[in-house]
C-alpha cells in the first residue's frame, strides 16, 4: 500500500530524512518512534502528500507520488480522501463555527446530499461519544475533547489510511486510554494506522510493527513493537528511555 | 494486534467499506498560494539563524548607521558622478555575496528601478531625461544598500542595535516580540492551511467561510499567546525596563568599513560642492 524507497528529504540546509525504506501493507498498525527532530513528522508530511521527497520514490496504492502529481489539484485531492491525517496540535485543524460543521466540512465536500451528510456525522459523534457537544465551537472545548473532534473530521473522510502526529501529548490518562482502545477498534475495521509517538507505555498497544529513527534521521530498527521494547539498549542509545535508570521487561511493557 | 476486519464491529457500516468517491472538481489556488507565500516568510526569517548571514562580520551598528548616512547623501545629491560612483560600491559589496542572495536582492532592485523609471517617463519625453535617469538610479541604489543590510543582518542584531541609537526600550521591546511571533503564528497558520488543503477533498461550496474560520482561529490564538505572556512577564518580575547587552567589539573588518564610508562622505562633499 506504502512503499518508500531510498527516500532523502531536507529543509534548505538541514537533513530531515536520510535514505529512508519503508514498505507498509493494508491494515497495518505502525509506530513510527525516535527522538525530537529525528524526521518522524517530516516522514508524515511526506506520507500525506504535503510534500515531495528530494530523491528515492514514494508509492501509495503502487503510485508514485512526485511533486508534479502533488501540484495537479485533482490528485492531490483523491490521495487526501485515502489518507487522513489526525495533526499533533488540534488546534490547527478546526476552523469551521461549530462542532457538526467541522466533521460535516469533508463529506459535504464529496458531493453527498444533507440526509447523507447528516448521517455520517451523527455517525462520528456518536462512535468518538462527543454528540453532546454538536452544536459547541471547537475552539473552545477541552484539549481531548478538540483531539476527539479532529478525529472525528478524518473519519468523517472514511481514509484507507490515518496518519496521527503525537496523539497522545497533551491528553489526560483516562482520553489517552480511550483513544487507544479507539484506535485498535479502528485497525481492526481493516484500517491502516500510522501513528508517530514517544510513549513507550501505549505504543504496544496501538501498534504490532515499530520503526524506530536515530537522530541521523535514518531507520535504526524496524521490527515487531514487543521485540523493539525489548531492546533497552537500543532505545537508550536513540535517546526515548532515561540512560541513568535501569529498566526490566514485563508482559512487553516497560517497568521501572 | 490483528490486522482483519473483525465481523462484530461497532463501527458504522460505511466505515468498514472502501470509500467509492468520484471527485468533485474544485479551484484551490488561493490556499495554494497563501501556503507558498507564507511558506517564503517563515522560510526567510528561519534563515536569519543560519550560517550564510553570520559570515557577514561587520558590526551591526555600524552598518545601520551609515546606510542610513548613504541613503540620505543619496536622496540629496545633485551630482551624476557620485550616484554612479556609489553604485558600483553597492554593486561591490554585492559581487561579495552568494549567488543566491545577489539574485535575490538585484531582483527587488532592478523591478524598483523599472517601476521608478516607468514612472520617470513623461519626464524623459518632455525633454528631463536627466532627472529620469538619475531618479531610477538613485532609486536602485537605496533598494540595493537596503537589500544588502536585510541579506546581511539578523533582524535581532537590528533590534538590538536600535538602542544604541537612543530607541526607546518598549519600542525595541515591540519589535523583538513581533519578529518571534511572525515565525510563531506563521507556523500556526501554515500548519491550518495544510489542515485545510488535506481535508479539501472535493468542492468547497463555502470557501470564504473556511478561510474566515482559520482568519478568527487565529485572532482567538494570537490573543491567548499575547495574554499567556503577558502573565509570564509579569512572573519574571517585567517592570517596563528591557535591556539590550551586547559589547561593542570593533575589529578590523569594521575599520576598513568605517574608512570606505569616509571617503564616500568626502567624496559626497567633494562632488557635490559646485
Amino acid at each position: 500500500m506504502i512503499e518508500i524507497k531510498d527516500v532523502n528529504y531536507s529543509y534548505s540546509d538541514v537533513n530531515a530524512l536520510n535514505n529512508i525504506n519503508i514498505r507498509i501493507e493494508k491494515g497495518e498498525a505502525v509506530a513510527l518512534m525516535g527522538p525530537n527532530g529525528s524526521g518522524k513528522s517530516t516522514l508524515l508530511k511526506l506520507i500525506n502528500g504535503i510534500i515531495s521527497p528530494d530523491s528515492g520514490v514514494y508509492k501509495f496504492n503502487h503510485e508514485e507520488i512526485t511533486h508534479k502529481k502533488l501540484q495537479d489539484n485533482k490528485f492531490t485531492k483523491l490521495l487526501h480522501q485515502k489518507i487522513g491525517f489526525v495533526f499533533q496540535n488540534s488546534d490547527t485543524q478546526l476552523f469551521c463555527s461549530n462542532v457538526y460543521d467541522e466533521i460535516a466540512f469533508g463529506p459535504r465536500q464529496m458531493g453527498m446530499n444533507e440526509a447523507d451528510v447528516e448521517k455520517r456525522v451523527n455517525d462520528c459523534l456518536d462512535l468518538l461519544g462527543i454528540q453532546q457537544f454538536r452544536d459547541r465551537t471547537p475552539y473552545h472545548l477541552s484539549g481531548g475533547e478538540k483531539r476527539k473532534v479532529a478525529l472525528a473530521c478524518v473519519l468523517s473522510l472514511n481514509p484507507e489510511v490515518i496518519v496521527l502526529d503525537e496523539p497522545m501529548n497533551g491528553l489526560d490518562p483516562r482520553t489517552q486510554r480511550w483513544l487507544v482502545e479507539f484506535l485498535v477498534k479502528f485497525n481492526k475495521a481493516g484500517k491502516t494506522l500510522i501513528t508517530s509517538t514517544h510513549n513507550l507505555e501505549l505504543v504496544h498497544e496501538i501498534s504490532s510493527r515499530a520503526i524506530l529513527f536515530d537522530e541521523t534521521h535514518t531507520i535504526a530498527a524496524d521490527t515487531t513493537t514487543e521485540k523493539l521494547l525489548e531492546n533497552i539498549e537500543l532505545l537508550k542509545k536513540v535517546n526515548l528511555v532515561d540512560p541513568n535508570v535501569n529498566y526490566k521487561n514485563h508482559n512487553s511493557h516497560l517497568e521501572v | 494486534m490483528d490486522n482483519y476486519r473483525e465481523e462484530h464491529s461497532d463501527m458504522p457500516e460505511w466505515l468498514l467499506k472502501d470509500e467509492n468517491y468520484k471527485l468533485q472538481s474544485d479551484r484551490d489556488t488561493f490556499v495554494n498560494k497563501s501556503i507558498l507565500s507564507l511558506l517564503q516568510v517563515i522560510s526567510r526569517i528561519k534563515t536569519q539563524d543560519s550560517a550564510k548571514i553570520k559570515k557577514y562580520k561587520v558590526n551591526v551598528p555600524l552598518k545601520l548607521a551609515f546606510t542610513f548616512l548613504l541613503l540620505i547623501m543619496l536622496s540629496v545629491s545633485r551630482s551624476f558622478i557620485f550616484v554612479i560612483i556609489i553604485n558600483v560600491y553597492l554593486l561591490l559589496m554585492l559581487s561579495m555575496m552568494e549567488a543566491e542572495q545577489i539574485i535575490k536582492i538585484l531582483k527587488v532592485s532592478l523591478g524598483m528601478a523599472f517601476f521608478t523609471f516607468v514612472i520617470m517617463l513623461p519626464a524623459v519625453f518632455w525633454g528631463n531625461s536627466f532627472s529620469g535617469i538619475m531618479i531610477t538610479t538613485k532609486a536602485f541604489a537605496t533598494i540595493t544598500a537596503v537589500g544588502i543590510v536585510s541579506h546581511t543582518t539578523k533582524w535581532s542584531s537590528i533590534t538590538s542595535a536600535l538602542k544604541r541609537f537612543f530607541v526607546p526600550d518598549m519600542f525595541i521591546l515591540v519589535l523583538d516580540i513581533t519578529i518571534k511571533y511572525i515565525v510563531m503564528l506563521g507556523d500556526f497558520t501554515l500548519n491550518m492551511l495544510y489542515a485545510l488543503k488535506l481535508r479539501s477533498v472535493g468542492k468547497n461550496r463555502d470557501k470564504y467561510a473556511s478561510l474566515s474560520g482559520i482568519a478568527g482561529t487565529m485572532f482567538i490564538k494570537s490573543k491567548e499567546m499575547a495574554e499567556d505572556m503577558y502573565a509570564a512577564m509579569e512572573c519574571r518580575g517585567f517592570t517596563g525596563e528591557y535591556h539590550v547587552y551586547g559589547k561593542l567589539k570593533h575589529t578590523l573588518v569594521d575599520y576598513i568599513y568605517i574608512l570606505i564610508n569616509i571617503g564616500i562622505i568626502l567624496m559626497f562633499f567633494y562632488f557635490g560642492r559646485k
